[in-house]
């Protein structure tokens, strides 16, 4: 038989939060609920979206944090 | 979840040890994490860089002080830097508002592009952007949640722990924010494209 899932604990499947048993049974149940299965893959798509709309420093800022790590002297710190 | 070849606990190692390309591939690695999520705080671009340059300051000087104990939790200890800066910095500046722009710059620094047209505009505005917007305007308890399970990667057991209410809770209002989310770009969208292409 085929357990039940909530919209919830699809997401906690897309985060991969789900034990090993629990991922094999949503698997499962993705394949026969159209309307989970819909619902993963909005949220799926919406996962990937947020990835993309990271951003950026800019190159100044890096170059910056990188010298100071490079020219940072423990004794003289203190 | 991306597979890193070294892991951040040997990089940290090596730096310890003086290796500053180590440090270099950390920076590498979680720069626009970190700047995401102090940006979705401080929706300042010039802001979130200055907390950016300080939180790696902060990382620096405590790994070569030796002081850094959290032996195979990097990037947990990073974000926790990073959000504790952006939310100080977000206190501080409420009660000295500035005027801050729809991306992020100063409203002093969009002065340059005042002769642009509103087309120009729009094409600029590109859909990362927009989604980055549209985080902004969600409610505050769900763009916690969403910053940090998906910028910070914080478990939604450690989100329930530090914001004070269930898992369930936790899940519901990720679930809400990722599906307010996806509505209001389909609706983004749709209006681009008749924009772009009128009827």
């Amino acid at each position: 038989m085929i357990k039940t899932f909530t919209q919830d604990d699809v997401v906690r499947y897309v985060y991969q939060e789900t034990s090993e048993l629990e991922t094999k049974e949503i698997r499962k149940a993705l394949l026969c609920d159209a309307k989970l299965e819909e619902m993963y893959k909005q949220i799926l798509s919406m996962k990937a979206d947020l990835d993309k709309a990271r951003k950026n420093p800019s190159d100044h800022a890096i170059d910056n944090i990188l010298n100071y790590s490079k020219s940072f002297n423990v004794s003289s710190s203190r | 979840m991306e597979k890193y070849k070294i892991s951040d606990s040997q990089l940290v190692s090596l730096y310890k040890n003086g290796n500053e390309e180590a440090f270099e591939q950390l920076l590498t690695r979680h720069k626009s994490r970190v700047f995401t999520t102090i940006y979705l705080i401080v929706k300042d671009n010039y802001v979130a860089e200055d907390l950016l340059q300080e939180t790696f300051v902060k990382v620096v000087k405590t790994i070569k002080e030796g002081r850094y104990n959290e032996e195979g939790k990097f990037l947990p200890w990073l974000m926790r830097i990073a959000h504790n800066m952006a939310i100080d910095h977000f206190r501080r500046d409420k009660r000295y508002p500035t005027i801050v722009m729809e991306d992020g710059s100063h409203v002093f620094n969009t002065l340059q592009f005042s002769e642009d047209s509103i087309e120009s505009k729009q094409v600029r505005q590109d859909t990362h952007s927009k989604l980055r917007e549209l985080i902004q305007e969600l409610p505050e308890s769900q763009k916690e949640v969403l910053m940090m399970r998906h910028y910070m990667e914080m478990s939604f057991q450690e989100i329930a722990e530090t914001t004070g209410v269930s898992i369930n809770t936790a899940l519901g209002r990720m679930r809400y924010a990722l599906i307010n989310l996806r509505k209001k770009m389909k609706q983004y969208n749709i209006a681009y494209d008749q924009n772009i292409y009128p009827r």
